[in-house]
């Protein structure tokens, strides 16, 4: 039997290739994504080993119940060195204090010198220290008005050793340093990211922390902190303060990386799942056809002895070898992948650091049993129907034995309506987690996919045909015969087209809650924004100095000026999101669109969102407990309720007078301002520009920019997600060749025929461009179709203060229509080629 | 009816000649494995008559009308269609011949099973640019009698039905010569002989030339020369066959 099956193979080793491809491609996939986590785990972990080797312990602020900011850590009196320095045990003692996003280099034209998305870090640097996570590469280490910039960052900046470099500080006055030395982090690169180093007392007067610090590492003496000096320390501490071992922050910055690695591997694996979904129907597909095209040889088989689980086991064992070899090659296929994802991360200015790619034996498995799984699972219905061939087949001449059209409704439609019902519970079902409505949306769309991939069966054959219907018009005979070929399959152009359809769908989908996104985001404008200009950072939005604010308000050109921040606080003991502001004028730079109550609240005050204050049933005039961070407790009164709006993202609003004694703000998130009167919008912009210019890092704004920058980040991300989705469309593209040889193959004689009485090879080449184009437009059709679905099920799943409204991009439907043909044009290339090959006489006398 | 003697023709010959092959050779393979399927064959097919070619299997008939057909290359000599050398043809060149210019019946699947008859009648005409005369089409279904059956497919017709289709297909484009390779093979004898008596028509009636291979004395029986093939040569000729004087002349070769 084995033999047979090997055979089998050989015969069918072309036939074969493209499904090896499809899911040699979705198991690439997968093994990339877990040998690109294990790799930059294994560096990262290697790096926190690197930056903190003679760190023994560390002292640091105990993380607040309750913190307005999630960047910034707490600060405390740095007299503690000096009594840490003293105990037994301790052999040095460092305090640090860090910052990120606070403090940038300009070079000579003027221009803030930063990374693409890392962030940079400002930092204290006690010079070559046991405890440093800094290795000084040239010159020495700052002291005084003097600093240490990474190699990257100095390259960037055109920087030079010994030369004044011009820093721009949060003060908003500029100050020159002199550059005494280019630093690398540990051993293995910055990942991207740029230092900026000072003595520990400079970066306490830039951060305006004097006498503070928000670490203090200590080395000790023996190179390890016994439980002992850990607990002297320990005594030593104030309430707030904690003391951990040098293992616990190597583990702690570790176990931070790896989530962060985590996520990002888990959003590949996302789309290698895809992929491998759309593999399945190819697969299956193929299988489908090899056995409808051996039915003669198996029947055979089965009639000089071959049991029916021979017969199965013989398909089955087609399907695992192209499984095991489709895992091997995916492994290397992931290899590939992930090299190259690391390449593109590098060169993309992440500033991957060197290190060995890790293929982990739970690597090797998952893609075996992915491998497996995936091809033997798809082959498994046509070896049941292989199966079920009778030894009469042998003789008969090639009678088909489908399913029933009945029995096919019924199938399809036990799929399919479950997989709309959980569509619509994710749109309209009383689900209140919006995780649990847009995973309703995921498998009512895989089960809608598998549903329609199974009923389009029943109407491929008329609707192809009707598809057809210009190419006949456009070319006679040979746009005819496409179309009829095109039907005369139904099931089988159902299949083919069934990955087209599902990439499609999916790209539809993406572009639909794309366009959608942007039209909710230019209604939020047009309704909500009032203000003249915004103020912010754009690169991660983070917070900066409200001395800025002051400074706004200052200038004559401006009217209403609002900074709004995030403030936690606890509500009736409950944490809760605040958006702080200037409440008097906050209303009139961006409206929340107050409902009941009034928008200008005072200090004792708070407004509060319709759903929220339904949810707490608090109505205009009740009085809610709040706790805020620093421990003081009060009573405000509702004084506004408002609608979910877009701007403000939280329940509750403060006003920013009331929260700044009580919370530990990290900065002003955004600013928005109306200009005077008579102000015209350029000299309006010019002067907060002017003021700008001390503040590098920020941008401004007004509603056609915002418009702009979202526009075009929508449009990167619809492109990053949609072209991760275009490998299922690589795959579609296989799928459409294989089954397009494959039928070829079949219609030898047909083709000899036609070729006989007259027909040439290019009017053979586009009757079979013909069908192949057909049959992708059937598949761009019902992607399109469900992709239309799928997003408007994505834009009502989706809260209103995120997608209000639905957007169709009409242009791209169009395109990814025409894109369909284009694929079927392409797609016929080789199967074409290769029937115009084909000698007519052979053909002819071919069985 | 003329007698032909069964002289080899040349190429000043006065009369008019369908179809010719003027020292034919195919060899197929090389080396051990060549075989030699035609020996130096010239012949000349008639215009207007019908001529069967027989002998034994491995005799090269069907080589002889594949290279005459433009289904085939000879190896040396040449075939002509009318007056045109096949050799010179390039594939398009040969396509286009037997577009317009042959005629084709096939012992079976002859039809393109997506076309209904009239659509596979008129498949040649469909492929080429000119415009179809209707009133003939019409006429050479009528008279194959599938007049009620012009939107059938060819899964709708009996085995009989198909090759009278093929039939009305191989005369539609009233081409200079019809080739049969075993045109009734698969047939019954009822079967086969009305779609004998209806390429004896056309031969007769509408002056067509066809020119079929057959192994089976009975079907030769309706032609008016009768050709005798083996191992590649023309070894015997017989004009105005009977079943039986077929019949013998095999047994007489076979001795």
């Amino acid at each position: 039997m084995l033999k047979l099956v090997l055979r089998g193979i050989r015969a069918n080793l072309g036939r074969l290739f493209m499904t090896l491809i499809s899911v040699v491609l979705g198991v690439s996939a997968v093994s990339g994504s877990f040998i690109l986590a294990d790799s930059l785990r294994a560096v990262f972990n290697g790096i926190s080993e690197d930056a903190f080797a003679g760190v023994d312990a560390q002292v640091r602020a105990l993380e607040p119940e309750l913190s307005s900011s999630d960047l910034t850590v707490l600060r405390f009196d740095d007299d503690l060195i000096d009594e840490i320095s003293e105990l037994d045990g301790v052999n040095y003692a460092e305090g640090g204090l860090f910052a990120f996003e606070q403090v940038y280099s300009i070079d000579s034209d003027g221009e803030i010198v930063r990374p693409q998305g890392p962030p940079v870090f400002t930092a204290s640097w006690g010079g070559d220290s046991p405890v440093s996570s800094f290795t000084l590469l040239e010159g020495s280490a700052p002291t005084g008005q003097q600093v240490a910039l990474d190699k990257a960052q100095t390259d960037s900046g055109g920087f030079e050793l010994g030369q004044m470099v011009t820093l721009s500080l949060p003060s908003g006055e500029p100050g020159q340093f002199e550059l005494s030395g280019i630093i690398d982090f540990g051993e293995g690169g910055t990942g991207g990211a740029y230092f900026i180093l000072f003595d520990l007392p400079t970066v306490q007067s830039i951060l305006g922390a004097e006498g503070e610090v928000d670490s203090i590492v200590v080395n000790a003496d023996g190179g390890l902190a016994s439980e002992a000096l850990l607990d002297s320390i320990a005594t030593l501490l104030p309430e707030g303060l904690e003391v951990v071992s040098g293992e616990a922050v190597i583990d702690e910055s570790q176990e931070d990386f790896g989530s962060f690695i985590s996520v990002f591997g888990n959003i590949l694996l996302g789309f290698a799942g895809v992929i491998l979904f759309v593999s399945t129907f190819i697969i299956r597909n193929t299988f489908a056809i090899l056995v409808g095209q051996r039915t003669k040889q198996l029947g055979l088989l089965r009639s000089i002895g071959a049991s029916a689980g021979q017969i199965r086991r013989m398909v089955l064992s087609e399907a695992v070898v192209i499984g095991l070899l489709a895992s091997a090659l995916g492994l290397v296929g992931g290899l590939g992948i992930a090299s190259l994802l690391k390449l593109l991360f590098s060169q993309g200015g992440g500033g991957f650091p060197e290190g060995p790619t890790e293929i982990r034996i739970r690597t090797i498995v998952v893609v075996l049993l992915v491998g497996l799984g995936v091809t033997v699972g798809s082959a498994l219905l046509p070896a049941m129907r292989a199966a079920k061939v009778s030894p009469l087949e042998a003789i008969r001449d090639g009678g088909k034995t489908g399913r029933t059209n009945k029995f096919r409704l019924i199938a399809g439609a036990a799929v399919l309506l479950p997989g709309l019902a959980l569509l619509f519970t994710g749109m309209f079902g009383s689900v209140d987690s919006l995780s649990l409505r847009l995973t309703c949306l995921g498998l009512g769309a895989a089960l809608t996919f598998i549903g329609v991939a199974m009923l389009s069966g029943l109407f491929a054959g008329i609707v192809s045909y009707k598809i057809g219907a210009p190419a006949e018009q456009v070319s006679g005979i040979t746009g005819r015969l496409g179309r009829e070929n095109a039907a005369r399959n139904p099931e089988r152009t159902a299949a083919t087209a069934s990955a087209l359809m599902i990439g499609l769908a999916l790209i539809t989908g993406v572009s639909v809650l794309a366009a959608s996104l942007l039209r909710s985001f230019d209604a939020l404008l047009e309704d909500s924004i009032t203000a003249d200009l915004f103020i912010f950072e754009e690169n991660q939005g983070l917070p900066f100095s409200p001395v800025l604010i002051e400074q706004l308000d200052a200038l004559p050109e401006t009217d209403l000026v609002a900074g709004y921040t995030t403030v936690r606080a606890l509500v009736a003991g409950e944490q809760e999101t605040f958006t702080a502001f200037n409440t008097e004028v906050g209303d009139q730079v961006v409206s929340f669109n107050v409902v009941e109550g009034i928008a200008a609240i005072g200090e004792d005050a708070v407004a509060v969102s319709e759903p929220e204050a339904e949810l707490r049933g608090l109505s205009i005039g009740d009085s809610v407990a709040i706790e805020m961070e620093d421990g003081f407790q009060t009573d405000l009164t509702v004084e506004g309720i408002f609608e979910e709006n877009g701007v403000i993202d939280s329940d509750w609003i403060m006003s920013i007078d009331f929260a700044e004694p009580h919370a530990n703000i990290a900065g002003i998130d955004y600013a928005g301002m109306t200009y005077a009167e008579g102000v015209s919008p350029e000299a309006g912009r010019a002067a907060v520009d002017g003021l700008l210019r001390a503040f590098p890092q920020l941008s401004s704004q007004d509603n056609s920019d915002f418009k702009e920058t979202f526009t075009s980040q929508i449009n990167s991300l619809q492109l990053l997600v949609n072209g991760l989705l275009a490998l299922c469309l690589i795959i579609a593209f296989f799928g459409i060749v294989n089954t397009m040889a494959l039928s070829v193959l079949e219609r030898t004689r047909e083709i000899g025929l036609m070729r006989a009485v007259g027909m040439t090879r290019d009017q053979l080449k586009r009757t079979i461009r013909w069908e192949a184009i057909i049959v992708s437009l059937f598949g761009s059709f019902l992607g399109v179709a469900l992709g239309l679905l799928l997003g408007w099920a994505g834009v009502i799943a989706i809260p209103d203060n995120v997608i209000s409204k639905i957007g169709i991009p009409w242009v791209q439907l169009a395109v990814f229509l025409i894109g369909g043909g284009v694929l079927g044009v392409i797609a016929a290339f080789f199967p074409a080629a290769r029937a115009a090959k084909m000698n007519v006489l052979d053909a002819i006398a071919s069985d | 009816m003329t007698m032909t003697p069964p002289a080899p023709p040349s190429a000043n010959s006065q009369r008019i000649a369908a179809a010719r092959a003027q020292n034919a050779v195919k060899i197929y393979g090389s080396g051990d494995t060549e075989v030699t399927a035609l020996r130096n064959v010239s012949v000349d097919f008639e215009a207007g008559k019908f001529t069967a070619i027989m002998g034994p299997s491995g005799s090269g008939k069907s080589t002889l009308m594949h290279c005459m057909a433009g289904l085939d290359r000879l190896s040396s000599g040449e075939a002509f269609v009318g007056t045109t050398p096949l050799s010179s043809l390039n594939d398009k060149q040969l396509t286009m011949m037997r577009r317009e210019q042959v005629g084709f019946i096939f012992q079976s699947f002859n039809l393109v099973p997506t076309l209904n008859v009239r659509e596979n009648v008129t498949l040649p005409m469909d492929l080429g640019k000119g415009g179809l005369d209707d009133a003939w089409i019409d006429e050479v279904i009528r008279t194959v009698g599938l007049a009620d059956r012009v939107a059938h497919r060819p899964n709708e017709l009996s085995g009989g039905q198909q090759q009278r289709v093929a039939v009305a297909r191989a005369l539609a484009s009233r081409p200079d010569i019809v080739f049969g390779d075993e045109p009734t093979g698969n047939l019954d004898s009822k079967t086969s002989s009305d779609i004998l008596s209806f390429m004896q028509r056309a031969v007769r009636e509408l002056g067509q030339t066809i020119v079929m291979v057959t192994h089976d004395p009975r079907s030769a029986s309706y032609s008016d020369r009768v050709l005798f093939l083996a191992d590649g040569e023309i070894v015997h000729e017989m004009q105005n066959p009977t079943t039986e004087l077929v019949y013998d002349t095999i047994k007489s070769l076979g001795d």
